[in-house]
């Protein structure tokens, strides 16, 4: 809401600079959030007086003037046609700087020298005129700077939604007044009533939706001459952002913006006759495929929740929300019917949702309208009429619920409200300070219950007696509805800085486990290993998407939402780019590799922890992933080494860290052939128990090529989902007791076809070789001679121990020939 | 053979051990000698292999003679064997020297994103106070992320939240973090300190200080006398613990449907400190959060009664506290994972 102080001047007194009103404004909750110099953009521009008014000799279209601004005389060329001698006008001298940074220097036009310019309303964007030059009152003091006189300075005020009353002149002038303990001067509304047939008789409104329509107040204004509003009131309204029509339009709106009351005026010939001759208003909603061009000339089609203004044969205005280009006030209109009404909130949301068509209107219209402006609008409108547009008002209100309710009774407990607050206040103080805001008080009655809060359904406490006030609340506060309202009005009155600041002392809740223990652990562990944890938008493309569905999905921990199912898409997306949420992160982070890439930096070692998303029929799902991407160098270049490039050994070493650091086993690994983004050759399966499930491996080359990375670098993913990274804690590692008796070491070289996986002979070791194994570990292969070509020998280190005694020789033998003895079971041998 | 005889042999083994040791070269030569004159088959041995011709009263005196010997020539060889060791160790030590003044192998460095961290440190001091973390689904529906927030369909306030709606029927993207209120409200009963950190999402184009994606932290207290007094001392120790112990803050009305009296929380201005500049807006002061006392709606909705609790609750985007704790001008920075920009974090 743009607020001109001159204009709020005229309902209160303001001693405060814009600055210091700015800040109690904000402590009050109506926030400023940019104070405007109005006028700050007039530079070099002063009053001047017309002395003479010639033709050009050399232009027929421009004349030829010399003007005083209290000193020399100044020739000046001009092309408006409202001038003569005795005018005084702006006159933006050599180096002066109009609005939209319009320079204006000393000019040559047709042969005769302009030492500036006269100005326009328009130029100045002080009024709507741009033909004419803008013609000052004749006291005009001369060669005084126009922003001394006309500038202004406009506070642009943040209104919060549940403040539809402020959402007008008069209604921060009540705030101000609050804040700086005083009254408020109520707008001058009188309306000078003509002779000759009455509202009443003139037209006639049929409300036929009282529930969307409440009260319709219409007033008949005659004769009214349409045409450009005073110069006073085009330059307030522009102030306030809005921009001057005619004198009958602008009074609507210079009625909205004053009192929070949208008006809208029609011409009266325009709205047809009912049975009775009578101009006829009707208020319905919209029938099934009923059409109206709206004032901005678009054929609109209306739903049936639409409420419409109606004449006898169809809708002449949307209500709330948009005119009727075929009733629309013009230049020929006489006859005026002003329709000042309260509709339903909710219905005028909607409608101006569904047309798109959100306007000043409409936005005070949801915010709810105190039936008693209606009245008020109408009065003031015609009254304007009556000023602005020489129109005659014709007698009485057409009305179609002339009865306003009184002010709300909200009851309130004022130890009640301490508690809330915290504070220490008495009766009175609370009392004191509701009066500021124009909330009167009285001692609660015997009946008066105070309402705790109102939906879902009442709840409503009677007050132990004598412990109860009960606020009547003005008409315009519709946000006052029960305690805690009074309450906040209460502590926003006194100022918030009032409020004691403590250190809470109640009662600790239970222990609770923190859900991002493993997630910590996780992110601790990578980043100590060099990883960059990344955060990439849940919402993708859906070639981003698609792209990367695996086949087979990585498996989520028992107990938490599978995977699998169809994507979550978005129906109002910002862009397609964001429309679908990710089923998992590998396509992330690729996007993450290639801006790094893009960006000149080749090596990327990066992590997220993050969540899948898919549905399965009406359900959503949510799961917590791991992801991982590397690629570039493993080991960066120093002066005394090579790089290394990571390939997928890296990543099974930060998956078997990861696992390690959860307490649990070393995954098992298997290969992983048929996902179509992946290597077919370079990919795995892995899992730790039930705890455990990861897909590690290199990119396949056409996504690196579809993806754009132009780079022949090998890149690694990994997706892992592990136990306890969306809620869990980390079981207490089990102590082991240190060996006391030596463990026995013994080296065997297992000879298998290519074909069978290291994890397939580890597992057969692991199987046979009994109790006393407590490690395998692979710590060579070999290929060649004198093996055959499609054999590899394996060569494992088999750590033997009992926790108690020393090995003998017979036992190490026994679980080695037991190893030895199964491994033709896999087509395996021992390297002699 | 007599004894003189034997004595004699044995001092003069004694003489040329001692002078060998003494010109020995290195280690090895040392080695020799000790074999050669100390070793089972070495020239002290050797003679006193005579020692049976000896008469019996002789023996011992010929014996004392030999271990005599025997052991001046160990302390020489000893000495000898010390002396070259440790020139020898020094000269190795010189060849092993090298320039200490080269950098150090790399070890990479990870690092951690600047918006889990401040999520992490806002739960930490939180944490403090007895806060503990529960999470939401941010696949929420409309009745827990708005209606039971007491915000009904078609209210103005939704202008408020510009929404991403889901193709599932009465789903959506949450727009905050404040339906975790309710869904920890249903699982606890009051004493309730609850923080609820998480991903949010909003129809909202992407620009400088605008993100479709971000994170927030929700917190929420309830009891039977929390109140906005302590709304109030936790927030500014919280304001205190971010951005210093010293960094003025102010409480100031605000608007959420779902509490009420709605509190904005401002700190001064951590660019000008309050010079006013447009960072602020020229205000002065920067809002970090928006607060205030649960709404008994919220509370019934919740399951809680509102005539016996009351309490406050409080939300802020991570982002704003991260930009003003690390002096980051561009939001869309965190989601690049520009590792130029990612690095500068520890």
């Amino acid at each position: 809401m743009r607020v001109p102080l001159s204009w709020l001047r005229e309902f209160v007194d303001i001693q405060l600079t814009p600055e210091q009103l700015a800040e109690r404004l904000t402590l009050l909750g109506m926030e400023v959030k940019h104070i405007e110099r109005w006028g700050a953009d007039w530079q070099n521009v002063v009053i001047g007086e017309l002395l003479t008014v010639d033709k050009h000799p050399r232009a027929d279209r421009l004349h030829l003037t010399t003007v005083t601004v209290g000193g020399e005389t100044l020739s000046i060329v001009c092309g408006a046609d409202n001038i003569a001698p005795g005018q005084r006008v702006p006159v933006a001298l050599p180096g002066a700087v109009l609005p939209g940074d319009r320079r204006i220097e000393r000019t040559e036009k047709m042969g005769v020298v302009s030492n500036g310019m006269l100005c326009s309303g328009d130029e100045l964007r002080l009024t709507g005129d741009a033909d004419g030059i803008l013609i000052l009152p004749q006291d005009t003091p001369l060669g005084v700077p126009l922003a001394d006189l006309y500038g202004d300075v406009v506070l642009d005020v943040d209104v919060k939604p549940n403040r539809g009353d402020a959402l007008s002149i008069l209604g921060l002038a009540r705030e101000v007044a609050a804040a700086t303990r005083q009254g408020v001067r109520q707008p001058p509304i009188t309306v000078e009533e003509g002779s000759g047939p009455s509202s009443a008789e003139r037209f006639a409104v049929d409300v036929r939706d009282p529930e969307l329509c409440p009260r319709f107040v219409g007033r008949w204004v005659g004769h009214v001459r349409v045409g450009p509003s005073p110069d006073w009131v085009q330059m307030r309204l522009l102030a306030a952002g809005q921009r001057p029509i005619s004198n009958v339009v602008d009074a609507s709106n210079y009625v909205m913006l004053e009192l929070g009351k949208p008006i809208h005026t029609f011409d009266a010939a325009a709205v047809g006759a009912g049975p009775d001759g009578r101009a006829t208003i009707v208020v319905r909603r919209a029938a099934a495929g009923e059409r109206l061009e709206t004032l901005d000339h678009v054929d609109r089609e209306l739903s049936p929740e639409a409420l419409l203004i109606a004449d006898p044969r169809g809708p002449i205005a949307v209500a709330g929300v948009m005119g009727g280009a075929n009733s629309e006030v013009a230049e020929a209109t006489t006859d005026v019917v002003v329709e000042s009404a309260v509709f339903d909130a909710v219905s005028i949301r909607r409608t101006a949702f569904r047309l798109g068509l959100r306007s000043e209107a409409s936005s005070r219209f949801e915010k709810g309208q105190e039936t008693r402006l209606a009245r008020l609008g109408a009065d003031r409108t015609a009254q304007l009429l009556h000023e602005w547009a020489g129109g005659v008002v014709a007698p009485g209100r057409v009305d179609t619920a002339p009865a306003e309710p009184g002010r709300p009774r909200v009851a309130f407990r004022p130890a009640r409200v301490n508690r809330l607050l915290g504070t220490e206040l008495t009766a009175d103080e609370q009392r004191d300070l509701l009066a500021r805001v124009g909330v009167e008080t009285e001692p609660a009655a015997p009946g008066d219950r105070v309402d705790v809060a109102i939906t879902p359904h009442l709840l409503a406490v009677v007050p132990d007696e004598g412990s109860a006030i009960t606020a009547l609340v003005p008409t315009w506060r519709r946000d006052i509805a029960v305690e805690a309202d009074v309450a906040e009005e209460i502590a926003r009155v006194r100022g918030y800085e009032l409020v004691p600041s403590v250190t809470p002392d109640t009662l600790m809740p239970t222990f609770r486990a923190s859900p991002l223990e493993v997630r910590e652990l996780v992110r601790e562990t990578l980043a100590g290993a060099g990883l960059t944890e990344v955060v990439t938008t849940a919402l993708v493309s859906p070639r981003h998407h698609d792209t990367f569905v695996l086949a087979r999905d990585v498996p989520s921990i028992e107990g938490e939402d599978e995977p699998g199912g169809s994507a979550i898409e978005v129906t109002n997306p910002l862009s397609r780019d964001h429309s679908l949420l990710r089923r998992n992160l590998l396509g992330s982070l690729l996007d993450v590799v290639a801006v790094n890439l893009r960006h000149g930096t080749p090596d990327v070692a990066v992590f997220e922890i993050g969540k899948g998303y898919a549905r399965s029929g009406a359900t959503a799902r949510e799961w917590w992933r791991l992801g991982i991407a590397l690629t570039g160098a493993a080991e960066e270049p120093g002066w005394n080494r090579a790089a290394r490039p990571y390939d997928l050994d890296d990543a099974k070493g930060i998956l078997e860290l990861v696992a390690r650091r959860a307490g649990l086993p070393r995954p098992v690994y298997e290969a992983e052939t048929a996902e179509a983004v992946f290597h077919p050759g370079r990919t795995a399966r892995a899992a730790a128990g039930g705890d455990l499930f990861a897909i590690l491996g290199e990119l396949h080359p056409d996504t690196i090529d579809r993806w754009g990375l132009r780079s022949s670098q090998r890149v690694i993913l990994a997706e892992i989902a592990l136990r306890g990274l969306a809620a869990g804690r980390l079981a207490p590692e089990r102590a082991r007791s240190v060996v006391r008796f030596p463990e026995v070491d013994r080296d065997l070289a297992i000879i298998v076809p290519e074909a069978t996986p290291a994890a397939a002979v580890e597992t057969l070791v692991r199987a046979t070789a009994g109790s006393l194994l407590r490690e395998v570990t692979l710590f060579d292969i070999y290929r060649g001679v004198p093996l055959a070509g499609d054999e590899k020998s394996l060569a494992y280190r088999l750590r033997l121990g009992a926790g108690d005694r020393t090995l003998t020789e017979p036992e190490v033998e026994a679980a080695v020939a037991a190893v030895v003895a199964a491994l033709p079971g896999i087509g395996g041998r021992l390297r002699a | 053979m007599d004894l003189a005889q034997l004595t004699s042999d044995l001092e003069a083994l004694r003489a040329r051990a001692i002078a060998a040791a003494a010109a020995a070269p290195d280690t090895a030569a040392l080695d020799a000698l000790d074999v050669e004159v100390l070793g089972k088959k070495g020239g002290i041995t050797a003679i006193l292999r005579s020692i049976g011709a000896l008469p019996p009263e002789d023996r011992p005196r010929l014996g004392a003679v030999g271990n005599e010997v025997r052991a001046a020539v160990e302390a020489a060889i000893s000495a000898a064997r010390a002396r070259l060791s440790a020139s020898e160790l020094a000269a190795r030590l010189a060849a092993e020297a090298v320039d200490v003044t080269t950098p150090g192998r790399p070890v990479r460095r990870g690092s951690l994103h600047p918006i889990m961290e401040t999520a992490r440190e806002i739960a930490d001091v939180f944490a403090q106070f007895g806060f503990v973390v529960y999470e939401g689904p941010e696949v929420e529906d409309d009745v827990t992320n708005f209606q039971m927030l007491n915000i009904p369909p078609d209210h103005p306030a939704r202008d408020l939240w510009d929404t991403l709606y889901l193709d599932l029927e009465g789903r959506l993207l949450r727009t905050h973090t404040s339906p975790g209120q309710i869904r920890v409200m249903h699982q606890e009963q009051p004493p309730i300190r609850a923080l609820l950190p998480g991903r949010c999402f909003r129809y909202e184009a992407v620009d400088a200080s605008h993100a479709s994606e971000f994170f927030q932290v929700e917190g929420l207290m309830v009891d039977e006398g929390t109140s906005m007094a302590d709304l109030k001392g936790l927030l500014d120790q919280f304001a205190h613990a971010m951005f210093g112990a010293d960094r003025p803050t102010r409480f100031r009305p605000g608007y959420y449907p779902f509490t009420e009296p709605s509190v904005a929380f401002d700190i001064l201005c951590v660019i000008c400190n309050g010079e006013k500049c447009p960072a602020c807006s020229r205000t002065g002061w920067m809002t970090i959060l928006g607060a205030g006392m649960v709404h008994p709606v919220v509370l019934r909705y919740g399951g809680i009664d509102p005539e016996r609790y009351q309490g406050f609750a409080f939300g802020m985007g991570v982002e704003r506290i991260a930009n003003l704790r690390h002096h980051v001008v561009d939001l869309r920075q965190y989601m690049e994972d520009d590792l130029r920009f990612l690095g500068a974090f520890r």
